[in-house]
């Protein structure tokens, strides 16, 4: 008989599939989004959001904030991948960080027909305490912040009202670890 | 203008070598490199060996690198030059090779335009390279240069890509040597210059406790340079602890020491596979637990405390998860381990694993590498060993081509020096040995270079004979000719029930007149009468010769893991039969 394993068997332990929100400090040049998006699309991995900007403009450099699923044990080793390739400074899953805090912003734009539907879109606005950036006859556009799951929420309270048409952009959460 | 500070970019690439100490570049020209070419053809430090198919200088460039230890260059024109290399540059981004690449790009204006021999090259060659660049101001051309080799050469070593548009190669500006740039070091990622003492006092405290410690070295343990294999031998002398070593390791522990267990792995040694299977303590310097080596996972060395020395971070955990590991470099920690049990005294006099020992020297009795040779047909196992025996007392360097022959060398051919083995192993690149061995020859003009070769692979880049003729390279193709792609035959034999699809080599050519037709020397031993004096004759001509030696075709090669088993479950010889259901398992792996 052979012997007990003192691995877990990894096919059973890698297979839970994660949210992850990975935050990479690269040099601000060509090409480094796309070797970062290899790392992910090499490996079939889907990266639900994407957020690129540059936030040293004296040391050039951009902060990336890459939301993806998938198997933790894929993900670490994509964090040390990342942390090889030329251009980057670091990167951090801001899960394995004890305190980190999220945020994303939305706009949204609403067409209602009806003083009832005006008045329901109002109430949850307030609810959700979204700034009015444009309001005219029947069109509104409200900007909405926080964590992707409030704005979530916001979107399908909206959904309950029905005939209003409503098209939107979300910036994809950005963190910051303490 | 006429500024005499001012150089064309062209001019700059060539000073920038010339600063890097480049003196042998492989390459093939095309419209959008001619001037650089054309800066090549007024120079006299820089010599050019013009390969015959640009895979060639990819891998040219590789043998070059592995044996000499210093950056291999290639130059190649935009579009088909560069899209016939990215074999080579994946070969050499999966082991490990330190190589920079010159491309032409076409003009900056027309890039994106489809133009004629346009192509994303840093698009198609990002993910097989360690960094890639596409140079669109000649101000950056100097600076970019100098990052690249630096890149290359530095942390875990690789392949690095430049493109250059044909107008930047005109375009003027100043040159700004290699030492008056400062590298950012987070682009450089050398790895750890400190040594981490807790590793080191750890590592030697669980020597102490171990009863079956064991080296298991690969080719980080290269790449770290020829002291690390020195304080390896030291390290090993003073503990009397077994080593193995990986294909890429072999080589930096001589292969004939007492201590030496061998290669481990799909087609290691009986011992050294069942020592890591049963090791308390597995020390792990430079190798990256590839799945040729551990066979399957949840029963690779399942008793031992592992330590990890690797000077890349994303080796660590990958694969197998350690108990202690240090990305410092292999050299420095080696060194600190040595010095440290000499400065405390640490005498392993009393533990010098007697019982571990004899139970290897029980394993070593089944004589895993035995083989009939029979007084007709041509054993290659043979052919390896008689080459080995005749060839020893030369500083002799060896590359392969992939397959059976390629495992045979590894298991018969006996090295003593590092960097005197030049595989392809991670990527397994047919094709690659005989222009490496080209490589090898321009970095070694007075030793001896043997391509050992399968004659399928060998056809794979078999144009760069020419190369080897035109410079006078001596280099040697041994050929062990089975007329079939052996290791395909094999698996088919093994796992698939002998249906031998698309396997046999049909339509062979005479070796020996395609050598008199390119102008090599062609020598042939059908039988083994004929083996030493073909061999012996090989050596003594100082030409590129072609020695066509005919083996058994139906050969195995053995011991073998088979995919998806354990390192325990090793087959001997044709007469040990596969578990089925391991048989079944292992068929959808590689
Ligand atoms: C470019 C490439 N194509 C296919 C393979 C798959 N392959 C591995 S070994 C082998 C057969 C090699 O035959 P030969 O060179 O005659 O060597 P032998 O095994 O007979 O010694 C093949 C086709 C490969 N490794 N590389
Ligand atoms: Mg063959």
């Amino acid at each position: 008989m052979s012997s007990t394993s003192v691995y877990p068997t990894p096919i059973n332990a890698f297979k839970q599939s994660k949210r992850s929100v990975l935050s990479v400090i690269v040099d601000n040049e060509p090409g480094i989004l796309a070797r970062i998006v290899g790392l992910f699309s090499g490996r079939g991995y889907n990266i639900e959001a994407l957020n690129v900007t540059v936030v040293d403009v004296k040391k050039n450099l951009s902060r990336i904030t890459i939301e993806t699923l998938g198997e933790e044990k894929v993900i670490s080793q994509i964090i040390a991948q990342l942390e090889k390739l030329v251009p980057v400074h670091s990167a951090t899953n801001l899960a394995n960080l004890s305190e980190s805090y999220e945020a994303e912003i939305c706009l949204v734009k609403i067409e209602f027909e009806n003083e009832e539907q005006d008045q329901k879109i109002l109430n949850f606005a307030d609810i959700y305490r979204s700034r009015t950036v444009q309001k005219r006859q029947n069109i509104v556009v409200y900007e909405i912040s926080g964590t992707s799951e409030r704005i979530n929420k916001f979107l399908d309270d909206l959904d309950t009202i029905g005939g209003i048409k409503v098209e939107l952009v979300r910036s994809g959460p950005i963190g910051l670890g303490i | 203008m006429n500024n005499e500070n001012e150089f064309t970019g062209a001019d700059i690439l060539l000073k920038a070598l010339k600063d890097q100490e480049v003196d042998t570049i492989f390459g093939y020209p095309g419209g959008a490199v001619l001037p650089i070419y054309d800066a090549i053809f007024g120079q006299n430090f820089l010599k050019h060996v013009l390969v015959r198919q640009e895979a060639g200088a990819v891998h040219a460039a590789e043998g070059y690198a592995r044996s000499s230890g210093k950056v291999g260059v290639l130059l190649v024109t935009s579009g088909p030059g560069v899209t016939n290399v990215v074999t080579g540059l994946t070969d050499a981004l999966m082991d490990s090779i330190p190589i920079v690449c010159i491309s032409g790009q076409v003009p900056s204006h027309l890039i994106g335009t489809d133009a004629f021999q346009e192509c994303d090259t840093t698009g198609i060659t990002r993910p097989c390279t360690k960094h890639n660049y596409l140079v669109k101001d000649v101000n950056k051309l100097s600076e970019t240069i100098h990052e690249a080799f630096k890149i290359a050469s530095s942390g875990r070593p690789g392949p690095v890509l430049i493109d250059i548009p044909k107008d930047v190669q005109f375009a003027k500006s100043k040159y700004i040597s290699k030492k008056d740039i400062s590298f950012r070091e987070h682009r450089i990622k050398a790895g750890s210059k400190n040594v981490d003492n807790n590793f080191v006092k750890e590592l030697v405290n669980h020597i102490k406790k171990s009863e079956r410690p064991i080296f298991y070295v690969g080719g980080g343990c290269l790449n770290s340079g020829h002291q690390a294999s020195q304080e390896l031998i030291k390290l090993v002398n003073k503990t009397n602890i077994p080593i193995t070593t990986t294909l890429h390791g072999l080589g930096c522990f001589p292969g004939e020491d007492k201590s030496s267990l061998g290669m481990l792995g799909m087609h290691g040694n009986y011992e050294a596979n069942l020592a890591m299977n049963k090791c308390d303590l597995m020390i792990n310097v430079g190798a990256r637990f590839d799945d040729r080596v551990t066979g399957r996972l949840d029963a690779f060395s399942p008793d031992s405390i592992k330590f990890h020395i690797d000077i890349d971070q994303s080796s660590i955990n990958k694969n197998v998860k350690v108990n202690f590991h240090t990305n410092t470099d292999i050299t420095l920690t080696l060194k600190e381990i040595n010095s440290f049990i000499d400065s405390n005294n640490i005498d392993f006099g009393d533990n010098d694993y007697n019982n571990w020992w004899g139970q290897i020297n029980e394993w070593r009795k089944k004589e895993c590498l035995h083989y009939e040779q029979g007084d007709e047909v041509i054993k290659p196992q043979h052919a390896i060993s008689r080459l080995y025996e005749l060839t020893k007392q030369k500083d002799t360097f060896v590359t392969t081509e992939v397959g059976q022959h390629q495992m045979w060398a590894a298991q018969y051919y006996k090295f003593s020096k590092p960097n005197r083995w030049i595989t392809s192993g991670g990527l397994g690149t047919m094709g690659f040995g005989m222009p490496a061995a080209v490589g090898a020859q321009m970095a070694n003009p007075d030793s001896l270079v043997i391509d050992i070769a399968g004659e399928a692979s060998f056809l794979m880049n078999i144009q760069e004979i020419a190369t080897a003729v035109q410079y006078k390279l001596p280099i040697k193709i041994f050929i062990l000719n089975n007329e079939y792609m052996g290791m395909v035959r094999q698996w088919q034999e093994l796992l698939h029930g002998s249906r031998y699809s698309e396997s046999y080599v049909d339509a062979l050519p005479d070796f020996k007149k395609l050598a008199e037709s390119f102008n090599a020397v062609g020598v042939r031993a059908k039988n083994i009468s004929e083996l030493d004096d073909t061999i012996n004759e090989m050596i003594s001509i100082d030409r590129p010769v072609i020695a066509d030696i005919w083996v058994d075709k139906k050969e195995n090669c053995f011991p073998m893991i088979p995919s998806g088993a354990a390192h325990h479950e090793m087959l001997l010889s044709k007469y040990d039969k596969e578990n089925p259901e391991n048989q079944e398992k292992g068929k959808v792996l590689v």
